[in-house]
């Protein structure tokens, strides 16, 4: 050791240094070769470990928790709040397969004008297995707007598209939240805010399958981002 | 298409560009969640610690620039030192090794898993060469986020001297590995 600087390593990569410490180390690494070589053969730890394969959903609800700048914890999923159950459902369902994946990616294209999702539809080898299930949400009393949900899967991926119409305008800040709904719990899966003719349409994939999930909803919330639902249901329907 | 570097994801994700993040996690989620898993043995605290590690990079906690060496490097001690909050904060259950073992992945290996085969030969290669003592330093210092009370009582040495035994191990490791990966330059 030729710095007594050098002396911090260890606490530096436990993350045991103040804020004031770790900085005058990361000072120290600049100019120490043989504390940055170590640092560096440590960043190489990490790949003893076997891999292990992370749960389908993970994705989806980590970066739904991070996107919400206004969760503080993230410890627990957290049930729906009582103030949104029960929810009001009237079934209506209809299972079938009127759409090709074709015309599922043009849709999807012109509801986006986003070339990405229509790579992920079209880009499949032939014969790939596709089911499309079409779901009509029902109006809550008293609201106005129409919805359909498409729930495209395709190689183990859930692609969700939501289309409305007849949609109230809303306030700069306030948008239309799709959620996908299991056991009360609810996740975020696309927002939308209507266009001049009242039309909106998001567009939604997820590492999971429909049958993951037991209601779609779609909420007005008085923000974008909200992790969980904080405005009313405005639209529903059992998957 | 140029595939991002790393660094110009993150300096993306500094201007909230989520598509950046959503990159960044794609490419680290497996290594992340196997790396945390290995740390804190349950699978909801390895999802627990993985979705700090995201919330500290998109709040901006901790920031990183070149000068700080590999941008993995750095996100791995943010995960590592995440885990070891989390080993802290709470006692856990202790999972079987039968358990564990059957949550291994058993996928065809793509691109990114042998990549990952390569780097877990050489540091496994590496670490071979530490003696048993310096081994198992490396495993309750970095892996159990033991503190150094622990680890010289696990290790019957001199609380004193601890530091500068896990630096030596270290110090060691980062040698062989050089030295490995020298040799690996002519295998090419
Ligand atoms: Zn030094």
């Amino acid at each position: 050791m030729t710095n007594i600087d050098c002396d911090y390593l260890v606490d530096y990569l436990n993350g045991t240094l103040t804020a004031e410490e770790n900085q005058q180390f990361e000072q120290h690494l600049t100019t120490c070769t043989e504390c940055q070589e170590i640092v560096e053969a440590t960043g190489q730890l990490p790949y003893l470990a076997d891999p292990v394969e992370p749960p389908t959903d993970m994705k989806a609800r980590i970066l739904s928790n991070v996107f919400d700048e206004t969760v503080e914890q993230n410890d627990q999923p957290k049930a729906l709040k009582p103030a949104m159950s029960p929810i009001p459902i009237h079934k209506k369902r209809r299972k079938e397969n009127v759409w090709k994946p074709l015309l599922a990616a043009v849709l999807l294209m012109s509801l986006l004008g986003n070339g990405y999702a229509f790579y992920q539809l079209s880009d499949q080898p032939a014969g790939t297995e596709t089911a499309i299930q079409s779901i009509e949400l029902q109006p809550n009393e008293a609201f106005t707007g129409t919805a359909t949900a498409a729930m495209i899967e395709e190689e183990g991926l859930l692609n969700l598209v939501v289309q409305a119409d007849r949609l109230a305008e809303l306030e700069a800040s306030q948008v239309y939240q799709v959620w996908l709904i299991k056991d009360g719990k609810p996740i975020p899966a696309g927002a939308f805010s209507p266009n001049p003719n009242g039309e909106g349409a998001s567009y939604y994939q997820l590492e999971t399958t429909s049958e993951e999930w037991d209601t779609i909803a779609i909420t007005l919330e008085p923000k974008t981002g909200n992790e969980l639902p904080e405005g009313q249901i405005v639209l529903s329907s059992e998957i | 298409m140029e595939k991002s570097t790393d660094t110009s994801l993150y300096l993306r994700v500094n201007k909230q560009d989520k598509d950046a993040l959503e990159e960044l996690y794609d490419r680290y989620e497996k290594i992340l969640f196997s790396f945390l898993y290995k740390m804190l043995e349950d699978k909801g605290l390895a999802e627990e610690a993985l979705q700090e590690v995201f919330i500290k990079i998109w709040r901006g906690k901790g920031v990183y620039d070149e000068s700080k060496g590999k941008f993995s490097s750095w996100l791995f001690r943010m995960a590592q030192n995440t885990a070891i909050d989390l080993i802290r904060k709470r006692k856990k259950p202790t999972v079987p090794i039968e358990e564990a073992s059957q949550m291994v992945s058993n996928d065809e290996p793509v691109e990114e898993q042998v990549v990952w085969q390569e780097k877990k030969t050489q540091i496994e290669m590496a670490v071979q060469h530490l003696s048993a003592e310096q081994q198992k330093m490396i495993d309750l210092f970095y892996f159990k986020g033991h503190t150094h009370e622990t680890i010289a009582d696990m290790c019957d040495i001199p609380l004193g001297t601890v530091k500068s035994r896990i630096r030596l191990a270290l110090k060691k490791l980062k040698t062989s590995l050089h030295g490995m990966q020298e040799r690996g330059a002519y295998d090419d």
